[in-house]
């Protein structure tokens, strides 16, 4: 999906260079990327865009330099670089590649030797990586990357691709009929552009970009802008993109420009943000976006006053695109960001850099159990930011999030004999017990855990569970830890039989 | 001669009124269109039998009195020559009040000679419970109705509540909580912290996750603002809580001694329609609200 979001962003053939392609598919990988694996891939093709820039074509040596530069903006994404996933793959690879080059490599040989060591690379992952290594597997985001890389080997080889899919924006062709001599402009203009600032016109250091997307706003809607260097890319919705190009032409010149009648655009979505304008929304000083997955869960976010839920977890990790329009949903100071997921965190900071109309700031939550405690518990009364995220990041260290869930092969993990079709119940990546029935797996969890310590123990009922089953385990709890509140709540979710959130 | 009247509202029961001679008036609460009078209907409050009927999901409304009402309690009194003194909940709750003043202020014309007092507890419940009771026991030692007047004024403020609920939705219909923040639709374990301001409403000042911090929060109130606690009654109102109602008394005599003057009611039916069942609240004497 993140290469996809990459694909789509190049909406036509008439880039000024490579580098300009690079840096759209870049953007576009930016703003789609879904997961941690996602987040990295996409800050490679970030690093490679930035080695490809002003290039009109590219030899092998500014290939490796650029794919050198992916090396190191990939590893500057994330905080705690942890070796044995996409990062270590990609890096063995470049590595590998620059030093088999030689005067007599071509491209074909060049994508060659980076693929093999993809493969060999990809093989050591559970050598670096202890969980991979108890499960049995290697890293998917660096198995991911192979396929990426096979792509890019089999087109320099000039291998045709099958079942290849037109990006759809360059595939249909404009109804012009829509728009007629009587027609009323009421959807404006998507305008969208790539600026390069030029020194002769603005002092790019001190460029304010606030201001610039403030003045876009001031003439349109929709917008979404971001800086790298000198250059900026934006997209606005405006009645009048004449005066939007006038605007930025006070600050450089366009390395490319979009400017497409909305009536005409077969992208639904798009149509969608009509200017006929939705009522405003109410200003707070605080706004909060959540990620659920389940009817239930995503209703007892709402209810617990977030503004805002995007439908997302274990393995349906949102983009970051998915965090910008529920930003653009809220008219707030700051938005509060609880991703609920390790593998959402990434995102999510990604969408905060993308996006400057509010203050974003992430609130770490790795599970559900852990945003539930978090926002339930939010009290932004203060006004001091700070305060409130201290606050709410020692919620998050006081409680454990559990779950059962099916187990899906044999292992052993955690000292636990794990039997494919059994159910297990885990906290993080520790398997605490394999159990036939999902509520002998959940009472198990209580015990080993000591739920009897617990003030709270909020169960999330997955969608597979049965209204008897969920009551017999409600009542079992109960009865085994009487100073506890049991909660149960119908949290609709998949793959996860219960959640139990102990506080 | 002085007559006290107090009204239902404040948990009084009519052995509570008997003892000192109060009068009482009965604020009504229906439900499906039934109006209830407290003692007037019904001679005993069956509180675990109301909660849960609120539990299984009925809200009751409470509704004010009018004018006619008033005319009906104060006229024989100060027809038989005697005066009034109304030992009230907050006068910031009810509109109730207005009915009164009309009521008042039309028998004072027919009445020229015959004085009306009143204490506003700026509570509701057990602060004006815990009020109501030192003016009575005062009242019997014998002090006047200006000097009673006077004391009310003073302490009022020296009577503090703090008390937890667990469902919310009885707050949100009634509208008589403040700051109850929209984040908290969905209880879930969450207990919201309210207590009684100056100004005789109702604030939520927080939340806390748990019964057992939520009963923590309670107690550290007494000991933080606790004013001369032995001196007077401590009370916790409930509203069909008992577990929650003896784990704070223990905890109350571990803070203070087994000498405490510990008094347990039950919140009465009209107050309990805003703060639902599960509600539990200590009042004792503070330093300030």
């Amino acid at each position: 999906m993140t290469i996809d979001s990459g694909a789509q962003a190049i909406h036509s053939d008439e880039y000024a260079d490579l580098g300009a392609v690079a840096q759209a598919v870049a953007k576009g990988m930016l703003l789609g990327a879904r997961g941690n694996s996602g987040v990295i891939l996409s800050r490679i093709f970030s690093g490679i865009a930035r080695g490809l820039q002003g290039s009109r074509t590219c030899d092998l040596k500014t290939l490796c330099h650029a794919f050198e530069l992916g090396v190191d903006e990939a590893y500057r994404a994330v905080s705690v670089p942890v070796e044995g996933t996409i990062l270590t793959v990609y890096k063995d690879a470049v590595r590998y590649a620059a030093e088999k080059l030689s005067g007599s490599s071509s491209a074909q040989s060049y994508f060659y030797d980076f693929t093999q060591e993809l493969k060999r690379s990809l093989d050591r992952t559970p050598e670096l990586l202890a969980v991979l290594k108890e499960s049995g597997v290697v890293d998917s985001g660096g198995a991911g990357f192979i396929y990426i890389a096979e792509g890019m080997r089999r087109a320099v080889e000039g291998e045709a691709f099958e079942g290849e899919e037109e990006p759809q924006a360059a595939q249909k062709a404009v109804d012009v009929s829509l728009f007629t001599e009587d027609s009323v402009l009421d959807f404006g203009y998507c305008t969208e552009f790539l600026l390069r600032l030029q020194r002769a016109k603005t002092d790019i250091d001190s460029f304010d970009f606030p201001a610039f997307i403030d003045y876009l706003n001031s003439v349109g809607e929709s917008v979404v802008a971001f800086r790298d260097g000198s250059i900026v890319k934006a997209h606005v919705h405006t009645m009048h993109p004449g005066q939007v190009l006038e605007y930025c032409q006070n600050y450089g010149e366009f390395l490319t420009l979009k400017i497409e009648n909305m009536t005409l655009q077969h992208n639904e979505s798009e149509v969608e943000n009509r200017f006929s304008a939705p009522a405003p929304k109410p200003h707070k000083r605080y706004g909060i976006v959540s990620v659920a997955a389940g009817d239930g869960i995503k209703t007892t976010f709402y209810s617990l006053g977030v503004d805002w839920v995007i439908e997302g977890g274990q393995s349906m990790n949102p983009s970051a695109e998915d965090f910008v329009r529920a930003f653009r949903e809220i008219n707030a100071d700051t938005i509060l960001v609880f991703p609920n997921n390790g593998n959402v965190i990434l995102t999510a900071k990604q969408a905060a850099e993308l996006y400057d109309k509010a203050e974003i700031r992430i609130i770490p939550t790795k599970t559900v159990g852990e945003g539930y405690a978090a926002i339930s518990m939010l009290d932004t009364s203060s006004g001091d930011t700070e305060q409130i995220i201290a606050e709410q990041r020692e919620i998050i260290e006081s409680v454990v999030t559990g779950a059962v869930s099916k187990a899906s092969r044999n292992a052993t993990m955690n000292g636990v004999n794990v039997v494919l079709g059994d159910y297990i119940s885990f906290v993080g990546d520790d398997v605490y017990a394999d159990e036939k029935t999902a509520n002998a797996a959940a009472v198990a969890l209580a015990d080993k855990l000591g739920a009897g310590d617990y003030d709270i123990m909020l169960i999330l009922c997955g969608r597979d569970t049965a209204d008897g089953q969920r009551q017999a385990l409600e009542a079992e709890l109960k009865q085994r830890f009487r100073r506890t509140e049991v909660i149960l709540i119908d949290g609709g979710q998949p793959i996860y039989d219960y959640i139990i959130v102990f506080e | 001669m002085l007559v006290l009247f107090t009204d239902t509202d404040t948990d009084v029961t009519p052995e509570i009124a008997a003892k000192y001679g109060y009068r009482l008036i009965s604020m009504p609460y229906s439900i499906d269109g039934k109006t209830v009078y407290p003692y007037v209907d019904f001679d005993k409050f069956d509180s675990h039998a109301y909660y849960d009927m609120l539990r299984s999901g009925v809200i009751p409304n409470t509704s004010a009195l009018n004018k006619e009402n008033y005319i009906t309690y104060f006229e024989p009194v100060f027809a038989e020559g005697n005066d009034i003194l109304y030992v009230h909940f907050s006068r910031a709750m009810s509109a109730t009040f207005e009915s009164m003043d009309q009521a008042v202020r039309e028998l004072q014309e027919k009445y020229p000679e015959r004085k009306f007092y009143e204490i506003d507890t700026k509570g509701i419940s057990i602060i004006s419970l815990n009020m109501l009771q030192e003016i009575g026991d005062m009242y019997l030692a014998g002090k006047t109705a200006e000097e009673l007047v006077e004391w009310g004024r003073r302490e009022a403020d020296h009577f503090a509540v703090y008390f937890f609920a667990d469902d919310l939705r009885f707050f949100r219909h009634s509208g008589r909580v403040s700051g109850i923040a929209g984040t908290m639709g969905t209880l879930l374990g969450i207990r919201p912290i309210i207590y009684m301001n100056e100004e005789g409403k109702m604030v939520s000042i927080g939340k806390e996750k748990g019964r057992q911090k939520a009963m923590d929060r309670l107690i550290n109130y007494v000991v933080e603002l606790g004013d001369n606690v032995k001196g007077h009654r401590v009370i916790i109102a409930n509203s069909d809580t008992d577990e929650i109602v003896n784990e704070l008394k223990n905890m109350l005599i571990e803070k203070f001694g087994k000498d405490l003057d510990i008094q347990i009611v039950d919140v009465n039916p009209t107050a309990g329609a805003h703060c639902g069942p599960n509600a539990t609240g200590i009042c004792f004497h503070s330093i300030h609200r």
